[in-house]
């Protein structure tokens, strides 16, 4: 499993040297994971899952048997008349699923795509949904 | 006084299935290295006789929180990432994307025409087109014949 560490909110992270000039490597196409964070609130859960390349047109969000799949292809515009010096990173369609508790709702799913980042929101079934109880006092 | 119920254990089926994640890391260096490090935002770099073309992944970011700056040969990459999440009522269940400032400096194979660079920023992807300056861009001398 891919172990990704996020260092928390506000942490600085800078490269102080130059770079010198950048390692070029042959770009195979394949199927990528997309980052993915999970926020959870009393009502809802919100995916938020990096996909940069991809937009609202070709991005792929389906919910099967309590499997949420997203993906899409990500699309590069390569510059006509350059040459490729520098690849950090490929490109081709991202996939990643996700199986469901039976406590969402999966029929009022809601996706959209911008700046690159898919936000999938799952609301809560009703009686899923936090209560506040009150105490007598 | 007022105390919260949560449904325990609710999203602890909210699984990832485990087989699809072997060998599909997108990242060349070590799997464990994290988004936001050194190598933060990744780069794909084009050369051509007129100057670079530089692609840096940059998905969810304001453009306003993200600054280039050019200094003789040296290009600098600034800004800050998913610093507004969560929303206040939420709590991270999972979390993989990158958060926090990043700095990237890019020693460029010539010196740029700062005046000519341009950014822009589509789906989640900066591109930054730096011109060469006139005087180092290629010239062919003819050649005269006796």
């Amino acid at each position: 499993m891919q172990t990704v560490q996020t260092p928390p909110a506000g942490t600085q992270v800078t490269s102080p040297k130059p770079e010198p000039a950048l390692k070029k490597i042959l770009s195979p196409s394949g199927i990528f994971l997309p980052d993915v964070d999970i926020c959870e609130s009393s009502d809802q859960i919100r995916l938020l899952a990096d996909m940069p390349g991809v937009d609202q047109n070709s991005v792929e969000v389906t919910v099967e048997n309590n499997v949420l799949t997203i993906g899409g292809p990500a699309y590069v515009d390569c510059p006509a008349g350059y040459d490729l010096v520098g690849q950090e990173y490929r490109v081709g369609r991202y996939r990643r699923e996700f199986s469901f508790p039976d406590a969402v709702d999966t029929g009022r799913i809601k996706a959209r795509v911008r700046h690159g980042v898919l936000e999938v929101t799952i609301p809560k079934r009703e009686e899923m949904k936090s209560r506040k109880i009150r105490i007598e006092t | 006084m007022e105390l919260a119920t949560w449904p325990r254990s609710t999203f602890s089926v909210f699984d990832e299935l485990e087989s699809l994640h072997e060998g599909l890391s997108r990242m060349f260096s070590e799997p464990d290295l994290s988004r936001v490090s050194d190598s933060f935002p990744h780069l794909n770099v084009w050369l051509s006789s007129d100057g670079l073309i530089i692609d840096a992944e940059l998905p969810g970011v304001d453009p306003k929180d993200v600054d280039v700056s050019l200094v003789g040969d040296e290009l600098i990459l600034r800004g800050k990432v998913n610093v507004q999440e969560p929303r206040s009522g939420e709590t991270f269940y999972q979390r993989e994307r990158p958060s926090g400032e990043f700095s990237r400096t890019l020693q460029l194979p010539f010196r740029a025409e700062a005046g000519m660079a341009k950014a822009s920023y589509k789906n989640g992807v900066l591109r930054l087109t730096v011109p060469r300056s006139e005087q180092e861009k290629p010239r062919k001398i003819a050649i005269e014949a006796s």
